[in-house]
């Protein structure tokens, strides 16, 4: 009975949630308020156990308020201005997947496809070898290319992967539209300490934000002061995850299968040696994060910028023994990968694509960001874009020359 | 029948053992040709140095428990400063203050910290360096010693056990007193009781009213702040709330103090070895390194 009488609230909520976002036009939307149902859910769950019958009344009149009050100003009413809407907030992916794009109208889309391209970089299916990092401790014992003997071969998949890490002005957008508060963009058992992530005036955001801002002119630096948990409940809301991390390590190494036995791979997305002026590492630039912008020339053949330096990036996977090819290693606490070197790394040995470092995936650090990736296999086939074809990106550019 | 042979007139060298050459440190005398000073094991490297050069090198002691990370805030420090990217510049002076920012900077590259400083004074590292400040025309000439931790806590229980330890505190212009921060942050408090013995322990060994400690600068030094990031934001705080002692300590008793965090190692995990579980650092990313030293410098330049 009781359990009867959650599901009939929680479906309440949802639907209030759903309803209030996308306007009464458009219930194919619906899909897209779940984060509002799983919200209502777990605060209801929650609740429950303390007061049932006084917080289900509050609850549902709560819902039916939202559902009798107007949207608000700005609040899209409809299909194109949340369209519109999401596009402004690089939710781009959510409107490009099969289940939502048969109800879009063909600009829609092509918008949605013009985004896609302009923002990722595909990195086509291949073979890489992973496990290198442990003989990088002496270069010339690393020298050129690695056969892929001297490591472990995994398949990955073809997927797109963001140009340039996320910056401030784009973690703002998940901010300013309450990602802090969305349960279902979290995962469940960090839920309860999602309250502690919040910047130096106690408002949820990044570490070193203030009062829900991120600071002033620092709009294309990427996104620091952020936990693994939160990384991933931005690219949930985004409609994207962290890449794992094979695919981090290739589209940075972008691997060539030259036979059988041989795989070709960099040592860094320019080449196999060195070149401290294509990254923002210790002693190359002003020890400290800047524009996702600067150091073009550190660029992946992909067309993925910042792989290497400015912030190490959060990866999917567990920093484990096997990640890290070390024998004997412990961690005391569970780690997630991180990747890349950033602004303070100090030798070159660990700002490579093949080096892994762990953190622990609460730390919220100065130097540790993210970029979001998502499966070709996820979206409409129109979207996945032919990696010769630069026709989009090239409209795009010219777009943005003439102030379009 | 006499035969001619070649003798070697050695007695330049006999009037070269007469002549007892002080040791920069302790001073006592040593013969011309030896390495480490007889009394001390301090270099005698640097009283050549002095004599032929005819400069005045200034001393500066980093001090702190075993374990605290003195090697590797020395050679870190050394490093940076001598790759030309800093305000501050750094050039070594001979080939034996290169060894200390040889051996840790490989360590760390390998992805390990540099083995324990040993109790023996004849094999320290010692450092003896050019700064270059920022604003000064002259560079200021300084002495490094890397002492072992249980040395220092050796000679801090036991006075005179450690001479050269003695003398080197009774000379150095300025102290980087290092703790641990990752422990203070845990809830031990044996770093605390070790800061407050030292800081004991150099009031008493020169309490003169102008040149004594009291008057000294004294920057101290959280290491390990990586894993308790709050320490960066406000050293100062930090130590009042993790080490009440030490504050409390320095607050009455040192008139030039400063705190700092430091951190070299941006994450570590441990490692099972055969000498039993160690740990290591999974990457380098020095923060908080230069500026303890920058201020030391300066205070020293000042006097």
């Amino acid at each position: 009975m009781k359990k009867q009488r959650l599901l009939r609230l929680v479906g309440v909520a949802g639907l209030g949630a759903a309803v209030s976002g996308i306007g009464l036009d458009a219930p194919w939307l619906a899909c897209l308020g779940t984060a509002g149902v799983a919200c209502g859910a777990l605060t209801f769950r929650r609740r429950t156990d303390r007061k049932p019958s006084a917080e289900a009344a509050a609850l549902s009149a709560k819902v039916a308020a939202v559902v009798a009050a107007p949207p608000s100003p700005g609040e899209p009413v409809d299909t194109g201005g949340l369209v519109r809407q999401m596009l402004a907030q690089g939710r781009y992916t959510l409107l490009l997947r099969p289940q939502i794009t048969a109800n879009l109208t063909q600009a829609q889309i092509q918008k949605a496809i013009e985004a896609l391209v302009e923002q990722t970089a595909l990195v086509p299916a291949g073979q890489l070898c992973i496990g290198l990092a442990g003989k990088e401790s002496d270069p010339l014992e690393n020298e050129g290319y690695e056969p892929a003997s001297s490591g472990v071969v995994v398949e990955v998949e073809e997927f797109l992967l963001d140009r340039y890490p996320v910056t401030n002005s784009q973690f703002q957008q998940f901010v300013d539209a309450g990602g802090y508060a969305q349960a279902a963009l979290w995962d469940p058992q960090v839920w309860p300490a999602v309250v502690d992530f919040v910047d130096r005036t106690g408002c949820p955001g990044p570490r070193f934000w203030s009062g829900g801002r991120h600071p002033h002119g620092e709009e294309r630096h990427p996104v620091v002061g952020v936990s693994w948990y939160e990384a991933t409940a931005y690219a949930r809301w985004a409609g994207k995850r962290l890449p794992t991390d094979p695919e981090w390590e290739k589209a940075g190494s972008w691997p060539l299968q030259l036979s059988d036995t041989t795989l070709l791979q960099r040592r860094y997305p320019w080449g196999d040696l060195m070149e401290r002026e294509r990254a923002n590492l210790w002693g190359s630039g002003p020890n400290r994060t800047v524009s996702v912008d600067e150091y073009e020339g550190g660029v992946s053949p992909g067309g993925v910028h910042q792989l290497i330096g400015n912030v190490w990036e959060w990866t999917y996977d567990d920093f484990s023994q096997a990640a890290h090819k070390r024998p004997g290693l412990a961690l005391g606490t569970a780690m997630k990968c991180v990747r890349g070197g950033a602004f303070d790394t100090y030798f070159d040995v660990q700002a490579t694509c093949q080096f892994v470092s762990g953190e622990n995936p609460v730390a919220r650090k100065h130097n540790v960001g993210f970029r979001c990736a998502v499966s070709t296999a996820d979206l409409v086939a129109a979207a996945r874009p032919d990696p010769l074809d630069t026709s989009l990106v090239e409209a795009g550019q010219a777009a943005e020359e003439i102030g379009v | 029948m006499t035969k001619d042979t070649a003798v070697t007139l050695d007695s330049y060298r006999l009037a070269q053992y007469a002549v007892q050459v002080p040791c920069y440190i302790c001073e006592q005398g040593n013969t011309f040709d030896a390495e480490l000073c007889r009394h001390c094991f301090a270099p005698m490297a640097l009283a050549h140095q002095a004599n032929t050069q005819k400069v005045f090198s200034s001393m500066l002691a980093t001090i702190g428990p075993s374990g605290v990370g003195k090697t590797v805030y020395l050679g870190m420090l050394m490093d940076m400063l001598s790759r030309n990217k800093e305000r501050l510049q750094l050039l070594a002076r001979g080939a034996f203050s290169i060894n200390l920012q040889q051996a840790a900077t490989q360590a760390l590259a390998r992805g390990e910290f540099p083995d324990k400083t040993p109790n023996e004074p004849d094999r320290w590292n010692w450092v003896h360096c050019q700064v270059q400040l920022p604003r000064h025309r002259k560079p200021v000439e300084l002495i490094m010693p890397d002492m072992a931790g249980e040395a220092i806590l050796e000679e801090v229980d036991h006075p005179h056990s450690f001479h050269v330890v003695r003398q080197m505190l009774l000379k150095c212009g300025g102290v980087l007193l290092m703790v641990d921060a990752a422990r203070l942050h845990a809830g031990s408090l044996d770093q605390d009781y070790f800061s407050m013995k030292l800081l004991s322990y150099l009031i008493e060994l020169d309490n003169h009213p102008k040149r004594g400690w009291q008057n000294r600068p004294l920057a101290l030094v959280f290491t390990k702040a990586d894993d308790c990031e709050a320490c960066f934001d406000d050293p100062a705080s930090f130590a009042k709330r993790y080490s009440p002692g030490l504050w409390r300590h320095c607050q009455e008793r040192f008139r030039h103090h400063q705190f700092f965090a430091a951190g070299v190692s941006g994450a570590c995990a441990s490692c099972n070895t055969p000498d039993g579980r160690q740990r290591v650092p999974l990457r380098i990313e020095p923060r908080g390194i230069i500026e303890p030293f920058e201020w030391l410098v300066e205070q020293i330049g000042r006097r």
